[in-house]
């Protein structure tokens, strides 16, 4: 319990240095982001949003002590400002639009790659020596390809080549967004090709490290006299070996989601899907700050978030964490 | 990394070659290779590609979205730009990106890293706290945003933020690696000798981390590009200069999927990939040489598994799942000729290493075998062979090993099936292990641990009859049964070591090989121990065959003793015989300053010299070079076994040649 609590005062912490980061870094920029930005809208602003921007993004004629404070206000208050790329509409409802879309695809494809490469990895390395050692410069080329390239050929072949699938979007428009039979097919069927990138670039990543932890676990006293107890290959197999050398990979998997989930944005991007990537990429195209580093900060809780429950995940498979 | 059991130091230190001939030879390896060659490529071609590249990259012409041709052999763009041309200058800013921001996040990482490692205390868990915050920071967002704020930056920008945003990843590792290496004997030297901070971080840290340093730096050259890659392909970079990915958002602002222009955007994306496999290649390399145990495993195939053992056809015996009851032990007597196994000629070699040689001896039944040696002298690897528990490259070319069944027929264990052997494991022969730290699951019950034994070998068994089992054999090594549902980490060192002999008694076997099970333990707790097995050996009647190092506790356990020495037996006789008229130079040279049997205890350290290197034994009797009685023909006859009244010793000083020889000179 105790590693629990103390884990989730480092990802508060990691939490505040990235608001500090968000409100650091538009006020250390050359030039005058916020004026730039009001600049952008063309008095389109009344003075409330001009004043909300100026909170997060700089205001000239305060401390940054007091810039600071009111910034903080703002977060707290869920007031990230209006998004300019997609003017009038404020941050918050664009993001509450899109993030369901990145949750629901990013969380299952990377989960669902991970729990794949694992699994591979531990047949692997159980195996090593044979056959299935060639499946590492294969893997290997898989997961150095980079996701968005992936994405692009997934889409010449299958949509555009096969026409198997949609080429864009996250659901077909002679559908509603709702709980209907109709939209969820329809989304899942468009979530096929996204999915499959994700998914495939990523699991070999995992299957190399969980290959290379089971070899070294392998040559461990402790699976040794499993082996020597008489025990059945599978047992040694998954409760003494796999279960070890799942500790480090799971404890890499939570390490790495900030990458993994970085990683999947931008594949967003070529299939247009209509989640946070692309609304990131879209904010970044028109310079919308206030989206930018609202989605930064989103993004950011969402992998502290994934973090944590892979860290109570973690002291549930390893008794040492515990105790105390 | 965890510790390595003996017998594993014994496997890796013969064959092992110095640090710089690995070098080479991981560099011998074919996927490494492939990997240095292709980067090398890339390297090169980054480096001439402007001055090689047909066109200028950005210049239009007239043949618009052509397929690769011989005039454009990766075709054109919309403009009727040359691909080829713009995938070579490409790679100079793509490569320029990845290396120089690998070169500055290295120098970040070694900076942070190696001083939070060093200095500790204060300054390094601040320093370790802002790394993991900034590796938990989801690093591509970030960049994205910086980079925006930074619009239309040209390389230097991109590099200075990938390194601000990736350093952490390497810093982390070395500082654990520094932390570990502050630790050793040599640093801790220098230190105390009042050497300077930066000098000893120089001189005696940074060489011992390159492995790690490289594996970091070539992991960041493949994350650069593929973020420079990202960025660019986000239209967050200068579009206008030519790179990897400004070719691809070149290729999707211009819609060349739906234009089916595959060539536009096959090339740079190939190349990204390749580069990014080349570098993972490379780390490989260098990951099995930080790591000598994914080395091995190269070796370790199934098929030299099997092959093991050199197969010999025998009388295949057939191990019955219930076994005969055995007669009830009867004390052992130094005359009893109920021989339970019975060794042969047995040799190991760990590919040209020999590490056992020609070892013969019985073991009779309740008899306490005690086998000692220094650590080299092949005396684990004796244990594990006997058990065929020897993992590749270890391998037993030739040799016999008999058991004899309760039905008084015999069978050899080197010439079992798999499946044979899983039977006779355990339920005839069971081992202990060094230590009961690394022998144990740690994730994993104590009570579970001695049950799945059961639930291997005894099918019919129900679950509450092995719950009960469990309770009782905890019972038989003195721990309360409540601590079943402990995990080893919760018990005490003592306790863990019973918990290990339980697990042996499991099923009751008839030889137990115990491999130095008390050295991990305090003296008090030690003679537990000892007592402990005395007293189940005397009440269960089973065979102990036990390794160790400290002698004068063989003498007081043992009935028999045999002396390892050079992957031989030199010496073999009754533990009183040997204690009070030891024959060869080297047990005399063991026991001089002997004291008392209750005195002191005596380690096998008392002899001039260091133990033999197996891989360069002397010629002749192999301890020559440390023996005080050598002659001439020492260096010429390897002794055999010479029966000197009830002992036996491999020494010339016994051989009738030598007898006859100072016969006549007399
Ligand atoms: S054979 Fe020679 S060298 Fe070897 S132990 Fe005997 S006397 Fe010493």
């Amino acid at each position: 319990m105790r590693t629990v609590l103390r884990k989730l005062g480092f990802y508060l912490l990691t939490a505040w240095v990235a608001i500090s980061l968000n409100f650091l870094i538009p006020r250390v920029m050359p030039g005058d982001p916020a004026e730039h930005l009001i600049n952008q809208f063309h008095g389109k602003l009344g003075p409330a949003a001009i004043q909300a921007l100026r909170v997060l993004f700089g205001q000239p004629d305060a401390s940054l002590w007091t810039q600071y404070l009111n910034y903080w206000h703002s977060i707290l208050t869920g007031d990230f400002g209006i998004s300019y790329a997609y003017y009038p509409t404020d941050v918050g409802t664009v993001l509450g639009q899109s993030m369901f879309w990145t949750l629901g695809l990013i969380t299952a494809c990377t989960i669902l790659g991970f729990v794949i490469g694992t699994g591979l990895g531990i047949l692997a390395g159980w195996k090593r020596g044979t056959w299935l050692d060639s499946l590492i410069p294969v893997t290997t080329f898989l997961s150095s390809i980079p996701y968005f390239w992936f994405a692009i050929i997934i889409v010449l072949v299958f949509s555009i080549t096969l026409n198997w699938f949609p080429l864009s979007g996250g659901y077909s428009v002679d559908t509603t967004i709702g709980f209907s039979g109709d939209f969820i097919a329809s989304a899942l069927y468009y979530a096929v090709l996204p999915a499959a990138t994700i998914v495939i670039t990523s699991v070999g990543g995992w299957l190399i490290s969980m290959r290379n932890m089971m070899v070294t676990t392998l040559s461990e006293d402790y699976v040794r006299l499993a082996e020597a107890k008489g025990l059945s290959r599978r047992r040694v197999m998954y409760k003494y070996a796999a279960r070890n050398a799942m500790l480090p990979s799971l404890s890499g998997f939570a390490m790495s989601l900030g990458f993994v989930i970085g990683g999947s944005i931008v594949t967003e991007v070529v299939f247009n899907y209509p989640g946070l990537g692309t609304t990131l990429f879209k904010a970044a195209q028109a310079a919308d700050y206030p989206l930018m580093s609202a989605i930064f900060l989103l993004i950011t809780i969402m992998v502290l978030v994934a973090n944590l429950l892979a860290d109570v995940v973690y002291v549930f498979l390893d008794p040492r964490t515990r105790e105390g | 990394m965890a510790m390595q059991p003996a017998v594993l130091a014994e496997t890796t230190e013969p064959i092992e070659p110095e640090a710089g001939r690995l070098w080479l030879r991981a560099l011998r390896a074919p996927l490494t290779l492939t990997g240095v060659i292709i980067t090398l490529v890339f390297v090169v071609l980054a480096v001439i590609g402007p001055w090689i590249a047909p066109y200028d990259p950005s210049a239009v012409s007239d043949a618009a979205t052509a397929a690769p041709s011989f005039d454009h052999w990766l075709g054109t763009t919309q403009n009727g730009q040359d691909i080829l041309s713009q995938v070579l200058y490409g790679a100079q800013a793509s490569m320029l990106v990845g290396l120089g921001s690998a070169v500055i996040t290295t120098v970040l990482s070694v900076l942070v890293g190696i001083t939070a490692g060093y200095l500790g205390g204060t300054s390094d868990e601040l320093l370790s706290l802002l790394a993991n915050v900034f590796l938990v920071l989801p690093g591509l967002p970030l960049t994205i945003i910086l980079a925006a704020y930074i619009p239309h930056s040209g390389s230097l920008g991109i590099i200075l933020v990938i390194s601000l945003t990736g350093w952490a990843w390497g810093a982390r590792v070395l500082r654990a690696q520094t932390l570990s290496l502050r630790k050793r004997d040599f640093v801790e030297a220098a230190r105390a000798t009042g050497e300077r901070t930066s000098k000893i971080i120089l001189r005696d840290i940074l060489p011992n981390q390159l492995a790690v340093i490289a594996a970091a730096f070539l992991g960041t050259v493949t994350a650069a590009i593929l973020t420079q890659a990202s960025l660019a392909f986000l239209g967050l970079t200068d579009v206008t200069q030519w790179s990897w990915g400004t070719i691809l958002y070149w290729a999707q602002a211009d819609s060349a999927l739906l234009t089916g222009s595959w060539w536009w955007f096959v090339p740079a994306g190939l190349a990204i990939a390749l580069i990014g496999t080349a570098l993972s290649l490379v780390n490989f390399g260098i990951d099995e040489f930080i790591n000598p145990r994914l080395r091995q495993a190269g070796i370790a195939t199934l098929k030299a598994q099997r092959a093991q053992v050199s197969r010999r056809r025998t009388k295949r015996v057939r191990l019955s799942g219930d076994r005969q009851p055995r007669p009830a032990g009867a004390p052992f007597t130094a005359d009893s000729t109920d021989v339970v196994l019975d060794v042969r000629g047995l040799k190991v070699n760990y590919g040209a290493t020999t590490a056992v040689d020609d070892v013969s001896f019985t073991l009779r039944r309740g008899e306490v075998l005690g086998i000692a040696g220094e650590s080299g002298s092949g005396k684990s690897t004796l244990a594990y062979a006997i058990t065929r528990l020897h993992k590749p490259p270890a391998d037993i070319p030739q040799g016999e090993i008999r058991y004899t069944n309760a039905d008084r027929s015999t069978v050899d264990v080197l010439a079992m099936d798999d499946e044979q052997l899983r039977a006779f494991r355990w339920e005839e022969l069971s081992i202990v292990f060094q230590s009961a730290m690394h022998a144990l699951n740690p994730i994993m019950r104590v009570g579970e641990q001695i049950e799945d034994a059961l639930v291997a070998h005894r099918p019919g068994m129900a679950a509450p009859e092995r719950a009960a089992r469990v309770v009782e054999l905890l019972g038989i090594v003195g721990i309360p049964a409540d601590r079943a549902g402990s995990y080893p980490h919760e018990l005490s060192g003592g306790m863990r070591q019973r918990a290990m002999i339980a697990v042996g008694l499991a099923l009751d076997p008839e030889i137990i090989v115990m491999d130095e099970p008390t050295t991990a333990l305090d003296v008090v707790i030690q003679r537990q121990i000892i007592d402990k097995i005395m007293e189940l050996k005397d009440r269960l009647g089973f065979s102990v065959i036990f390794i160790t190092h400290d002698l004068s506790l063989l003498i007081e356990m043992s009935d028999t003793i045999a002396v390892m020495y050079g992957g031989k037996i030199v010496e073999m006789a009754a533990a009183q015989d040997f204690h009070e008229r030891p024959q060869h130079p080297y047990s005399r040279g063991l026991l001089e300053s002997f004291p008392t049997l209750s005195g002191p205890k005596k380690e096998l350290s008392g002899i001039p010299g260091s133990p033999p290197d197996l891989r360069r034994l002397p010629s002749g009797c192999s301890f020559r070079p440390r023996c005080p009685a050598a002659f001439d023909a020492c260096a010429e006859h390897e002794p055999r076994l010479y029966q000197i009244g009830a002992s036996s010793a491999a020494c010339l000083l016994y051989s009738d040649d030598h007898v006859v020889k100072m016969g006549e000179s007399a």
